[in-house]
């Protein structure tokens, strides 16, 4: 075990030592001694092969030129193999390294290795270059050139599994249009294709994505492709979705979701339907690529084919799902996606779907989704909800009422937008249960929401909503509401100006339900209204005193006393808190407030609880009369 | 009360073995295909002539073979270098198998006593894997904890330095191999003994009959004896 001091030089020289190295082997590249050079391609290719990190740091030295010039000035094969393969290693699912390799100009240089005599340069050159056409930089090839097309034909013939494979990769990844679809297919590419279908593996699966590529909503493509050998193809692409490789599975599905959504005909065995929703629902577990291309496949079935989405529904779909977004570990944003909107297709019809989604307690799940960096999770996010929430089953509201919301990112704003206005329909509603869910789910969205947000929300219920709220007939709602308007006027000055809104007709309800002998429960909400009030400008006190001691007063209807002699510790607490702020020596109005609530028997009152049982009222009544004392009464 | 099950004597068993049929050529597929996957190069070899079963490129046997061997014996940086020249895409493609031969680099170099070394390769080339994938986090953590006992064999994660994990690495780099020459990762004998004993134990249920007991011997065996 080394001692503290080698062993944190030995860190710190780890990092000078490896940049060393790597700028030692980086000018062995640019050795005229061709053993030499060859020493060093090896090295950075056998450096940077699975190394994203590496990849990285000789990119940045420069290394991608350099090996593009031993590339283009060599002759001799095993300069040309290592080269290859290094620029190759460099464009595996690295951007950054397809670009640097595609600005080097190799291509043209890669494209020459393919007519080698040597076997293994043929490899590497094929492998290379398939590696560039995974990528969206890859050049664009056009298809309707004759030379081109030939070229390409020439791919497909090869006996060479690494060329083949390039030609289908080529198809895959370049072919787009309707256009490009159908000159490929009058050159006879479909006939080429299927052959491939039955050799090697890697073949059937760059088979299967370049068919799946060539057919994409393209019904005459998709006819000459069953039409093929009298449908023979298109059972062995079904055979291949039970398939031993995760992989063919997925591409036979992929290619079978292609042919549905083209032309859904050639599906009218319920079988093979149920059987793809399946498969592609297995396929989700798949920790690799695979699991993250079978979530989108999903979406891209399910779509708008309420059948199928019942299938999916049928066959467990949302829990599957559900517990695989709860697994807690890093998803792939395409996975997410994948998930999101194969989950916003399950709810956008069927009720069952929703309320077995909303039960399953996934709504802070649906939540960190809407807040993800990548935009197409968080759109998927959104539409998800936006289906859910269609449902007004009651007891998916059990759920919503457990939301603790941070919409701290501005591009929220659209959702959270949504998502508030569908609360507050929700709280008109008729059953209470829905109302008293709805309500809770905005008193949390309230907590510490920023004026943006509280501005957004009163905007839409305004005073007379609030009103409504506030004197709804269950004692439960009005206790919500009134928990809501709590967390309104909480935080800034500015919130408290709400309850002043049309003449203070907010506050003045308040004072009218705290006056009617409310339950325990609903006190505490409305007597922490006021404390919050309370707290705000002279003005903000003094109409606090108002509601407090109404003029004339009918009877001695002094509930404040009542509230100080509760049973309930919190109303106890909630009421000492309003004294405090309305007596806080930093007010001018202060003395006279103080002589008032001395007056009407409040301060003496307390002075009999020196000693209550809670001790957060206890400690609450100690300031209080340390302010009453410093106003010199006693 | 168990129900009676059907007896079915030595002598009728034998007689209903005799009438299913076999083709050579399937059984000597079976042995081709167990001698190359387990990478018994001469043997694959001879087989192939004196049968006459059809059978893949002996070479790229010879290369996995030397892939394994290099693991198998802790030469690590060898079988990377190797696997690199027989196909730049698997590691490139493997993550976790990548990881797996850059974790058993360090345990060589913590079982050498190259301790600076090893720490050096750990900072260097490990931790970014994990940075790279925190799927791999757990096992980076277990394997550098190796680094912070005096004793390393004799701390709470021992069992990476033994020599089962080498085994374990080469075994994985081998399946990579064969996958992507589009083999089978697994010969098919092993499966077709679980299909026996799995079907044994299905109809004994049903049925008492001659069991094959040692698999090595293939051997009948009534109850009663």
């Amino acid at each position: 075990m080394p001692t503290s001091s080698s062993s944190s030089s030995s860190f710190s020289s780890a990092a000078s030592s490896s940049g060393n190295r790597q700028a030692d082997v980086f000018s062995r590249l640019a050795s005229s001694d061709p053993e030499v050079k060859l020493k060093a391609l090896r090295e950075v290719k056998n450096q940077i092969i699975g190394n994203r990190t590496k990849k990285l740091s000789f990119l940045k030295l420069g290394a991608v030129p350099a090996i593009a010039s031993a590339l283009s000035d060599s002759e001799c094969n095993s300069i040309l193999v290592q080269s290859a393969a290094a620029l190759g290693s460099f464009a595996c699912g690295f951007e950054a390294g397809v670009q640097a390799v595609l600005d080097a100009g190799v291509f043209p240089l890669l494209l020459r290795l393919l007519t080698s005599s040597d076997e293994k340069v043929v490899d590497a050159g094929a492998r290379s270059l398939r590696m560039i056409f995974q990528s969206n930089q890859a050049p664009k090839y056009d298809f309707l050139q004759e030379k081109n097309m030939k070229f390409l034909f020439s791919l497909l013939n090869s006996e060479n599994e690494n060329v083949s494979g390039l030609g289908a990769s080529i198809i895959a990844h370049a072919c787009g249009t309707t256009v490009q679809q159908q000159v490929l297919c009058d050159a006879g590419v479909l006939e080429k294709l299927v052959i491939l279908l039955d050799g090697s593996l890697s073949q059937r699966e760059a088979c299967l994505e370049s068919l799946a590529t060539v057919l994409k909503n393209n019904p005459e493509a998709v006819s000459r492709f069953v039409g093929l050998e009298a449908g023979r193809y298109l059972s062995s692409v079904t055979e291949l979705t039970k398939d031993r490789y995760p992989r063919t599975r997925l591409l036979s599905c992929l290619c079978l979701v292609v042919i549905y959504n083209t032309s859904p005909s050639y599906f009218l065995n319920m079988g093979t339907k149920s059987s793809l929703v399946t498969t592609l629902l297995e396929l989700l577990n798949d920790h690799g690529q695979s699991g993250d291309d079978a979530a989108l496949g999903l979406s891209s079935l399910i779509a708008e084919k309420e059948d199928l989405q019942k299938l999916a529904y049928e066959a467990n779909a949302i829990k599957n799902i559900v517990d695989i977004l709860k697994t807690g570990s890093e998803l792939h944003p395409k996975r997410l996606q994948g998930l999101f909107l194969s989950l916003a297709e399950l709810c956008s019809k069927l009720e069952d779907c929703r309320c077995s989604f909303l039960s399953l307690e996934m709504l802070d799940l649906l939540v960190n989704a809407l807040r993800h960096k990548n935009a197409d999770v968080r759109t998927a996010a959104c539409i998800c909800f936006r289906n859910a929430a269609r449902s007004v089953k009651v007891a998916v509201l059990g759920a919503l009422s457990n939301i603790v919301l941070d919409f701290s990112s501005p591009k929220s704003t659209f959702i959270e937008y949504g998502g508030i206005k569908q609360l507050i329909e929700l709280s008109k509603s008729m059953d209470p249960n829905a109302r008293c869910s709805a309500l809770r789910a905005l008193r949390n969205l309230m907590f510490l929401a920023d004026n943006k947000r509280k501005e957004l929300f009163y905007s839409e219920v305004k005073a007379q909503g609030f009103v409504s709220l506030i004197s709804d007939p269950e004692p439960t709602v009005q206790e919500q509401a009134l928990a809501l308007l709590r967390n309104l006027v909480d935080g800034c000055i500015n919130s408290i100006e709400f309850v002043f809104d049309e003449d203070g007709l907010i506050l003045d309800t308040v004072g009218k339900q705290l006056r009617k002998s409310p339950q325990a429960h609903m006190a505490i909400q409305g007597m922490y209204v006021l404390t919050n009030v309370a707290s705000g400008t002279e003005l903000h006190k003094e109409a606090v005193m108002q509601q407090l001691f109404p003029q004339p007063q009918a009877e001695s209807n002094n509930f404040m006393l009542k509230f100080l002699q509760s049973h309930e510790s919190q109303l106890r607490s909630a009421t000492v808190w309003t004294i405090i702020n309305l007596i806080s020596p930093s007010s001018p109005g202060a003395h006279d407030r103080h002589v008032k609530l001395r007056d009407e028997g409040i301060i003496p009152q307390l002075k009999n609880m020196v000693n209550d049982a809670c001790l957060d009222v206890k400690i609450r009544i100690r300031t209080v009369l340390s302010q009453s004392m410093s106003f010199g009464d006693n | 009360m168990a129900t009676s099950k059907k007896v079915i004597t030595r002598d009728e068993w034998e007689k209903k073995l005799n009438a299913v049929k076999l083709r050579k050529e399937d059984m000597n597929t079976l042995v081709m295909n167990f001698l190359v996957t387990e990478g018994f190069v001469e043997a694959a070899d001879k087989f192939q002539r004196e049968s006459g079963t059809k059978q893949i490129d002996l070479a790229t046997i010879t290369d996995r073979m030397a892939v394994k061997k290099a693991v198998q014996n802790g030469n690590v940086e060898d079988a990377i270098e190797k696997v690199n020249d027989l196909n730049p895409e698997i590691l490139d493609t493997n993550p976790e198998l990548f990881f797996h031969l850059q974790q058993q680099r360090l345990i060589e170099l913590i079982r050498q006593g190259k301790t600076e070394e090893a720490l050096e390769f750990a900072q260097e080339e490990l931790a970014p894997r994990g940075e790279e994938n925190q799927a791999f986090l757990q096992e980076l953590e277990k394997t550098v904890a190796l680094l912070v006992f005096e004793d390393a064999s004799n701390c709470p994660v021992k069992d990476l330095l033994d020599i089962s994990h080498r085994l374990k690495t080469a075994s994985e780099v081998n399946a990579a191999i064969l996958t992507s020459q589009s083999h089978e990762k697994d010969p098919k004998l092993p499966s077709l003994l679980k299909m026996l004993i799995w079907a044994q134990n299905q109809l004994d249920e049903k049925a008492v009959y001659p069991h094959i007991n040692d698999l090595s011997t293939g051997q009948l065996e009534t109850l009663s004896e």
